[in-house]
């Protein structure tokens, strides 16, 4: 059946998109916006992105696989957000196993052996 | 079928192990095998990946007589220190709430408890360390197994996964750290019915009426909890409370818990555990006979929670196959000062070891001192002596050094000085707290200065205060220095 990706975009989308794909495993990769380049105005997530693209592969069959912009730096800086307040995140890029305690925050996200341990362990 | 190594390949070296001549691996796969994944192991094998050794952690949890299992990380961090406290916490948030109208607080719906809430984000907190310590060892390249260790040879283990296989691995060097499981009664429904500290933490629904089996910490810290949390709590006792510690600090001890609720049933040993209804929770009649005499009882509770002790997990461990001795009563295995069986490159650090103290921070100091001995030429040894502990009941004890019993016992009574107060902390007036509960004590030794080599305390936050006294008494710490020291107001601490 092989894994799914969809991108959303803000908190509302996320969480209704989370909300739909109940039952299935959910990882989701949450970077800053990106400009009109398609550059995020967060560094760390142009370095862990293409990282975690390259372990896609090994998601486990009938996974989903959320790639959310969170918005604009300002937005995120704030620190009663709704990903701080509602899904505890502390910084982007973060990378999880939704439902579960299991996260890769920032540089733990450039780290391939680690990115493929949260897809492919228990 | 089991794959050995390819032993034409490896020139025939052999070893004497209980008469049995067997062959060495010449090279082996890892520098070091680390046989559980707790407090010891963990802090070992993050240490030698420091000095860039090739490590593996063998971690495995056989699930409970009730099917509760969990993940890497021990006991401390799974079903020990960290839900315990937790628990412990709850406990006297509820306690918090009712002072609080003292001081002014209104609200007016009744408060209860909901199990459920606690545990799960108990266990979520717990997951996330779960999951913190696979980073940590995954980072630092340390392999990690969820397989069950043991030993089948000289330097060479077999690690068996959940689902049966097996691999064979070598290893230039061992340490075991497989710490211990709770004991069970021995009695009929015993394991059918009755739940442990392992299953206590991780309980798919509230408790209830609870019997708790033991005096020993874990028990009384149990009942404390959740007799804080509103439950029915019976503590059945078969001789003293708290063995081990000073006397006086326990019977206080059991006498707070016994003003606040806990029943105590004591000189009583549990004959049987029968099930008279099922449910989550169902309802258990419990037989107990007496110690000092004919005496029969019985009783009803929903849930029957043995906290009389824990046993190594050493026997199942292939020991004998390495000639790793072990005492036969308890299970736990002698090591010299620098933690070492008596086969050289075989170790042993955590609960496992005989006559040292089972404490979590125990196990890390013990853990990495060992492992810098062994690679980076370090020679410190553990000191186990004056190791700081606390109790976590519903009135908190924390203790460093000796017991009363124990410093009259081996300086004389004649020649040691106790010197001890009660306190009513500050917080506790307003909303009319008990005002002669609290107690601390200190033990002297006049012939040498009046050096402090027991202190205890008995009071909120016991555990804060006494981790600071016992850097000072690692110091040397004299009566007369404590006197000179000026109190900090107003604090429990400052008697």
């Amino acid at each position: 059946m092989g894994w799914e990706e969809v991108q959303v975009r803000g908190y509302s989308e996320f969480v209704r998109t989370a909300q739909s794909y109940h039952g299935r495993p959910i990882f989701a990769l949450f970077c800053g916006d990106k400009d009109a380049e398609g550059k995020s105005w967060c560094p760390d997530c142009v370095t862990a992105e293409p990282i975690v693209r390259k372990e896609l592969h090994n998601l486990p069959d009938g996974s989903v696989f959320i790639y959310c912009l969170v918005g604009d730096r300002a937005y995120w800086k704030d620190p009663n957000n709704e990903f701080r307040k509602n899904l505890k995140l502390t910084g982007v890029p973060t990378l999880l196993k939704y439902g579960t305690p299991q996260k890769l925050v920032e540089e733990e996200c450039f780290k391939a052996e680690l990115v493929r341990m949260l897809f492919t362990e228990d | 079928s089991v794959q050995a190594h390819k032993e034409e390949d490896n020139p025939q070296r052999t070893m004497e192990v209980n008469g049995l001549t067997t062959p060495v691996p010449a090279s082996y796969d890892y520098d070091l095998i680390v046989i559980g994944g707790g407090s010891g192991g963990l802090a070992a094998a993050k240490e030698a990946a420091k000095y860039e050794k090739k490590v593996m952690v063998l971690d495995f949890v056989t699930p409970t007589p009730q099917g509760s299992s969990w993940g890497l990380g021990g006991t401390c961090v799974n079903v020990g220190c960290i839900p315990k406290k937790l628990m412990h916490q709850a406990a006297l948030l509820g306690q918090a709430l009712q002072d609080s109208r003292k001081f002014g607080w209104q609200f007016t719906e009744e408060v209860k408890h909901n199990w459920m809430t606690m545990t799960e984000s108990v266990q979520n907190y717990i997951g996330s360390l779960n999951w913190g310590y696979r980073v940590a060892l995954r980072d630092k390249k340390v392999t990690y197994e969820n397989a069950y260790g043991e030993f089948v040879g000289p330097h060479t283990i077999k690690a068996t996964n959940k689902k049966g296989i097996e691999k064979l691995y070598t290893a230039e060097r061992f340490i075991i750290a497989t710490g211990e499981r709770p004991r069970y009664l021995g009695i009929p429904g015993d394991k059918e019915y009755c739940v442990s500290s392992d299953d206590l933490f991780s309980l798919p629904y509230c408790p209830g009426k609870t019997l708790v089996v033991g005096a020993s910490y874990v028990a009384l810290e149990c009942a404390g909890f959740l007799a804080g949390l509103g439950l029915d709590v019976t503590v059945m006792v078969r001789s003293i409370l708290l063995r081990g510690f000073d006397q006086d600090m326990a019977n206080r001890i059991g006498e707070y818990m016994k003003e606040h609720g806990v029943n105590f049933i004591r000189e009583f040993v549990p004959i049987k555990v029968e099930q008279v209804e099922e449910g989550t929770p169902g309802i258990l009649k419990v037989t107990a006979k007496s110690t000092a005499g004919d005496q029969m009882i019985e009783g009803e509770f929903n849930t029957v929670l043995l906290a009389i002790g824990r046993d190594p997990c050493t026997r199942k461990i292939g020991l004998d196959k390495v000639g790793v001795n072990i005492n036969e009563k308890t299970g736990k295995i002698p090591v010299n000062d620098e933690e070492q069986t008596n086969v050289p490159y075989i170790y042993a650090v955590g609960d496992i070891l005989q006559d040292k103290l089972e404490l979590t921070p125990v196990a890390i100091q013990a853990g990495r001192l060992l492992v810098r001995r062994l690679y980076a030429g370090a020679t410190t040894k553990c000191d186990y002596v004056n190791v700081p502990t606390t109790v976590f009941t519903p009135l908190e004890y924390g203790a460093c050094g000796y017991s009363e019993e124990t410093a009259v016992e081996k300086f004389g009574e004649e020649n040691i000085e106790v010197y001890h107060s009660h306190f009513w902390p500050l917080e506790w007036t307003v909303p009319s707290r008990d005002n002669n509960k609290c107690y601390a004590k200190i033990i002297c030794n006049i012939q040498d200065n009046e050096r402090v080599i027991g202190f205890h305390v008995l009071g909120p936050n016991a555990g804060e205060v006494t981790q600071g006294f016992a850097a000072a008494i690692k110091c040397g710490l004299t009566k007369e220095q404590l006197d000179s020291t000026v109190g900090i107001h107003p604090v429990c601490a400052e008697v």
